[in-house]
């Protein structure tokens, strides 16, 4: 017995497939990532020239210390961070940073909310907030060693990423924090704050 | 265009569009979800750096569409090696003698028989139901290669199809 199908039913079958729901954040996160380098690239392209690039690489340098830098804090207040544990499962935290509260909770990521309204209400409006995640992809930026652990720092425009290795007894991955700039987070307070989080074993990678 | 705008609106096309990619994605990469998800990765990419242009384009899906098919191409070139691995798991030849395997598998294996490039020809005429002439602007290629490009690869899928214990009647669309 011969079975008709048109080429598009047999191709719907073909693309169908049970797939796992993918954060969308985490495709932002690595746009990002990829924007950060291309400008890095870029500058140090134009830094590779001779007496313009001279005066290219003094203006460029100051972009670049106004951008790959920690947020300035001049126009927010410092955030302070409190020896306080937190949970936001999967995650959970050693200290809490005082004007902040967990808005959105999943197992792909946790977004935590300035107090001050100055933020959307939806939690999958990551504006403006911190973004807590779980990824297999290698951290890359700047090295910051801290407390026995390395941690990497990396810029793009508004925002400032912070990524490690999980610990040995947390799920495998990189663990990264994307914190706004202008919101009172200087290097120090991002990177102690992200060594306080710990990895539940219900923590899923925000890729599919 | 300021970046928190950029990045709304991608998250946005992403949460909108994101699993059609991956469908067209699994076709051009004939089951291989994890080349696949590769390639829908970089696309959103390429996507997210060219934002403006994004913007700018009539259907914004289409332009995704087309960045998707010259990522694959790309992708295609770099990972040749892992392609061949790949392709040999869905190798056609078995298939017939395994009662069990799904017409579904059955789809990706003669889709992995088929070169990158009539894989591409099927999926744009028949997938996404583009004209000869809007295929060959995306495939960068003659209207003529498009016709015979999809001429042997509907002929192919209908050999395999029709070989199969069960067969299968392919209706090809005039």
């Amino acid at each position: 017995m011969t079975h008709d199908h048109d080429v598009k039913q047999v191709l719907l079958l073909a693309a169908e497939a049970d797939r796992p729901d993918p954060e969308p954040l985490a495709d932002l996160v690595r746009a990002r990532a990829a924007a950060s380098a291309r400008f890095r690239r870029r500058l140090r392209f134009c830094l590779a020239g001779t007496a313009v690039a001279t005066v290219l690489g003094v203006a460029s340098a100051t972009l670049l210390t106004d951008s790959a830098g920690p947020p300035q804090a001049a126009e927010s207040a410092q955030v302070q961070l409190v020896a306080e544990p937190f949970d936001a499962s999967p995650y959970t935290f050693d200290l809490t940073p005082t004007g902040w509260s967990v808005q959105g909770q999943r197992p792909q990521a946790v977004t935590i909310a300035p107090d001050d309204g100055s933020t959307s209400s939806h939690p999958d409006d990551y504006r403006g907030k911190l973004v807590i995640m779980l990824d297999g992809h290698a951290p890359q930026g700047r090295v910051i060693d801290h407390e026995g652990r390395r941690f990497w720092l990396s810029v793009s425009s508004g925002y400032t990423t912070i990524a490690t290795w999980t610990r040995a007894d947390e799920p495998h991955g990189v663990v990264r924090i994307q914190f706004p700039d202008d919101a009172g987070w200087d290097e120090q307070s991002m990177v102690s704050f992200l060594a306080s989080v710990h990895v539940g074993p219900g923590a899923r990678p925000g890729l599919g | 265009m300021r970046d928190n705008e950029r990045s709304a609106e991608f998250v946005t096309f992403t949460s909108n569009h994101r699993s059609d990619l991956v469908r067209t994605a699994a076709l051009l990469c004939a089951g291989d979800e994890a080349f696949a998800e590769d390639v829908v990765q970089a696309t959103l990419t390429r996507l997210y750096l060219s934002w403006s242009r994004v913007r700018r384009a009539a259907s914004q899906l289409a332009y995704a569409r087309t960045t998707l098919t010259h990522v694959f191409f790309d992708e295609m070139r770099r990972a040749h090696r892992r392609r061949e691995t790949v392709v040999a798991d869905h190798a056609p030849d078995g298939v017939t003698e395994n009662d069990d395997i799904e017409l579904r598998d059955v789809v990706l294996a003669a889709l992995a028989t088929l070169g990158p490039r009539q894989r591409a020809v099927v999926v744009l005429r028949h997938w996404h139901d583009l004209d000869v002439a809007e295929t060959a602007r995306i495939l960068q290629c003659s209207t003529g290669t498009v016709k015979s490009q999809n001429a042997r690869a509907l002929a192919h899928l209908r050999d395999v199809l029709g070989a199969l214990d069960d067969p299968i009647d392919l209706e090809v669309p005039r």
